[in-house]
């Protein structure tokens, strides 16, 4: 537990990488234990390159990371990784040449809590022949084959990034089965990039937003879309100055012209922000939650407004 | 289990809100049974796509007010509702529902009288097909 109350299973204090074309950080940021953390963010945001630093593949150049009560820099220590599952957003091309069942033989030497009978009630659920090549499965077998062999160990923490790439409603439907009974002890974390919001929808108790290789901010979900509202209002005369009027709306996010005195205000603080619009003489037509895209597009160009 | 939990998301109150009153509604309604026991958080909020943070918070609540059990390593449970509670609750629910409505008939600026006008209209038609019901 630290001081916030709150328990983490991944926490990164300062955390600054370096690439050649990219980089990360720096991150200040904590992935709370027991819970699933859905990391939102466009492409090249730097979600794989978090999720290989997470493991120990990416030398960071300032602060401290911890995964599972490790401190990863300079540590020796890399039993922590048993505890960990993990399911990279392209499968390697040298595991190719093996089948499901072979890779599965290579993991359980690796894996201390590696159970066959759960790999194998996961290849049933999922409808996969173990026995076939990897090379020879379509995408969305390959991934699911590769989804049952880093559950299998029963990982304490569990990382996915972009489980869902290739799969069909049907698996896709399975593979949300299968996380919510991974969750059901209470004491695993799972977090999980992905674009799908239907899945971050159905999953996720946090979000992570990252942009440019920087966190944007960790929300709890159902607060987030709670509090998110666009307001439509009207002023009833030609109004001068009236987007000026509503940038002072409490809570202010952003705001569109939809028509001839007619805007969209977006704010995260609705009860308030909607009174104010009415004290200023303007009629409010309708409140509505916001999606978690438009939510996202917002604190992004609060961030480029910032940059 | 399933059960019939639908979040509106039109609605200005916040989700556990409503999850929360629909679920008392569903125990002091007697449709959901003593001793039935209710899905797990994690269950419950993949199903009502919120947050397991929710869920928990809603169980909190209804466990305070005495309305479901949990039970270390077997479930939430509902728990035994006393008959003064269901009624009270009964008229309750029939208050706000009444109130949404008059809320929607300002919204369309129409005067108490024209409300109450309305109402009577309504109590009138329904007691053509109940009966009973005096107006």
């Amino acid at each position: 537990m630290t001081a916030t109350g709150m328990d983490y299973s991944v926490s990164l204090r300062g955390v600054k990488l370096e690439h050649e074309r990219f980089s990360l950080g720096p991150i200040e940021c904590g992935i709370p234990r027991g819970m699933v953390t859905a990391i939102v963010g466009p492409n090249g945001s730097g979600k794989s390159t978090l999720f290989r630093a997470l493991l120990g593949l990416e030398p960071i150049s300032a602060g401290q990371i911890e995964v599972l009560g490790t401190r990863l820099n300079g540590n020796r220590d890399e039993s922590y990784k048993n505890k960990i599952g993990f399911l990279a957003e392209n499968p390697h091309m040298h595991d190719n040449p093996f089948t499901a069942d072979e890779k599965a033989k290579f993991a359980s030497h690796w894996y201390p809590g590696w159970d066959w009978e759960r790999y194998r009630k996961l290849l049933r659920h999922f409808d996969v022949e173990g026995g076939i090549k990897l090379s020879k499965m379509s995408k969305g077998m390959r991934r699911k084959a590769e989804l049952a062999i880093a559950m299998a160990h029963d990982p304490e923490l569990l990382m996915l990034d972009e489980p869902s790439s290739g799969l069909d409603p049907f698996a896709w439907k399975t593979m949300i089965e299968e996380l919510q009974r991974y969750m059901e002890p209470g004491d695993r974390t799972l977090v999980l990039a992905t674009h799908i919001m239907d899945e971050i929808k159905r999953l996720a108790d946090y979000i992570l937003f990252i942009y440019r290789g920087r966190v944007l901010g960790l929300y709890e979900k159902d607060q987030l879309l709670d509090d998110w509202r666009t307001i439509v209002v009207q002023s009833d005369y030609a109004q001068k100055g009236g987007m000026e009027l509503l940038q002072r709306t409490p809570g202010f996010q952003g705001l569109a012209e939809a028509g001839p005195g007619l805007y969209r205000l977006e704010v995260n603080d609705p009860e308030q922000g909607e009174a104010y619009c009415e004290e200023n003489g303007f009629q409010v037509l309708a409140v509505q939650r916001m999606e978690l895209e438009d939510i996202l597009s917002c604190l992004i160009r609060k961030e480029e407004a910032r940059r | 289990m399933w059960l019939p939990i639908r979040i509106d998301e039109q609605r200005p109150e916040p989700l556990y809100h409503q999850i929360e009153v629909q679920l008392r509604g569903l125990i002091l309604g007697g449709q959901l049974k003593e001793g039935t026991l209710l899905p797990s958080i994690r269950e419950l909020a993949v199903s009502l796509k919120c947050s397991a943070i929710t869920v928990r918070r809603v169980y909190q609540d209804l466990e305070n007010e005495g309305l479901i059990r949990t039970r270390q390593g077997t479930g939430t449970f509902v728990a035994g509702v006393e008959a003064v509670a269901r009624d009270e609750h009964r008229l309750e629910r029939a208050a706000e529902e009444l109130e949404r409505a008059v809320d929607a008939a300002l919204q369309l600026q129409c005067t108490p009288e024209e409300i109450e006008k309305a109402f009577r209209q309504v109590m009138k038609r329904k007691s053509e097909h109940w009966g009973g019901v005096s107006t």
